[in-house]
């Protein structure tokens, strides 16, 4: 429909997710307009992403080095693992400054529909860790779905008798909600996990 | 493009978009149904956990021209103590996926709708373990219309010396028969399983734990033979 040049970088952006014909014209026209510099940065930070990253060989989440920032980092407490399913809640969990242990990415959950089983997940090597590195706890925060559910518990069955602590982060009413609105599973176990003031 | 209210249990849902999940359900009247729950996935979503695998649900729903979209949810019944320990949520995870098989859209779904609902709700009330799964399958069978032949041979007819199954068969057979494929059956297997298709959900005979592992075999291929699909749910805790 437009000019060769034009219409490829159309064609290339409408394959991201989440965007369509429309927004793949509009995102166009206006690089269309961009100094070429502007241009040459936004093209090298995608060729220069997909160069550089890999994946940590201890924790799996993405870096640009052998080990990740956090595997990295010293200051960290590497007796605490907070159990992930992909390396994008790491970022989610990273922002609430609560948590100072590693990290450990799983990547998926058991979905016995998707066909995905334990064994298609790093849990082996999550228990490789736990007698390597001396891991005390492990904080499973894996989704509050079935699949999620089932993939703590399957991890707590097969890690505690290694003699390390297992717990799975709380689940109860968001902040800001009303009770009014909290359905019967979640409020239910909101009552189960309540805590003494 | 009208307003309608329904019921049904989730059996699954996969998510959808940016925030949604198409949550797929049983419902009584209308056999398999698709619908559309917006936003569920953020946290401060109103459906919250309502729209959960297992959950039975009063649902208003807005009909699209391709799929329902789901206006309001009232939980019925949850079956929380389901999802407490792997056990329990792979045997609800087994039901829920030989219904999704066999489930019909637009089909009137009464009986698969009751023998879920009662598989749920014994699964709740802490019963279970294989027999249950097993006894699900062997009913889920009868009412799809391929109920084994437990109690005369499926081949001759004949009610004695039935120590072999034959999954193509559909069900135990003679000694005298014996057809291709047919297996061997412990002795006094086929009475188990025939006791277990007739039994009440919520009331099992007593288990037999020389026999109750190997009727969960049988009754598991003889339901993936005849749906010509497996179970993953039973696959996963085998390794």
């Amino acid at each position: 429909m437009f000019e060769g040049p034009l219409q490829r970088l159309i064609d290339e952006l409408a394959r991201l997710p989440g965007v369509g014909r429309k927004s793949a014209q509009r995102m166009a026209f206006h690089l269309l307009g961009v100094e070429r510099e502007d241009a040459l940065r936004l093209s090298s930070a995608i060729v220069d992403m997909r160069d550089q990253l890999r994946i940590c060989s201890r924790c799996y989440n993405v870096t640009a080095s052998e080990e990740c920032t956090i595997c990295r980092d010293s200051k960290r407490d590497q007796t605490v693992v907070c159990v992930v399913e992909r390396a994008q809640d790491i970022a989610v969990i990273e922002r609430t400054q609560e948590f100072r242990g590693r990290y450990h990415v799983l990547g998926g959950a058991i979905s016995p529909i998707g066909g995905i089983g334990p064994s298609q997940l790093r849990i082996a090597e999550l228990g490789k860790r736990i007698e390597d590195e001396g891991i005390m706890e492990l904080i499973l925060a894996t989704n509050p779905t079935v699949e999620g559910d089932v993939t703590a518990m399957y991890i707590a069955r097969e890690m505690k008798p290694r003699g390390v602590r297992v717990t799975r982060l709380a689940m109860g009413l968001p902040v800001g909600g009303d009770l009014d609105y909290a359905d019967e599973l979640t409020l239910g176990r909101a009552l189960a996990g309540r805590s003494e003031l | 493009m009208a307003i309608r209210s329904d019921q049904g249990i989730v059996l699954r849902s996969y998510p959808f978009g940016e925030a949604d999940r198409v949550v797929v359900l049983l419902s009584p009247n209308r056999g398999k149904i698709r619908t559309v729950a917006k936003g569920v996935r953020r946290t401060k979503s109103r459906f919250g956990g309502r729209l959960e695998p297992f959950t039975h649900v009063d649902l208003v729903v807005y009909e699209g021209r391709q799929l329902d979209t789901i206006t309001q949810a009232t939980v019925i019944e949850t079956f929380a103590r389901v999802r407490l320990d792997l056990e329990r949520v792979m045997a609800a995870g087994t039901m829920v996926e030989a219904v999704d098989a066999v489930a019909q859209e637009n089909e009137n779904s009464h009986r698969l709708f009751l023998l879920l609902l009662r598989g749920l709700k014994a699964l709740d009330h802490g019963g279970g373990g294989r027999d249950l799964v097993s006894a699900f399958l062997l009913k889920l069978a009868g009412v799809v219309g391929v109920a084994p032949a437990l109690s005369r041979c499926a081949a001759c007819g004949r009610e004695e010396g039935l120590d072999r199954f034959s999954f193509a068969s559909g069900g135990a057979v003679c000694v005298n028969c014996r057809p291709e494929g047919a297996v061997r059956l412990r002795s006094g297997l086929t009475s188990y399983l025939a006791s277990l298709a007739a039994a009440d959900l919520s009331f099992l005979p007593p288990s037999d734990p020389a026999l109750s592992g190997e009727a969960m075999g049988v009754a598991r291929r003889f339901v993936e033979y005849h749906l010509d699909r497996r179970l993953g749910s039973l696959a996963v805790l085998d390794g």
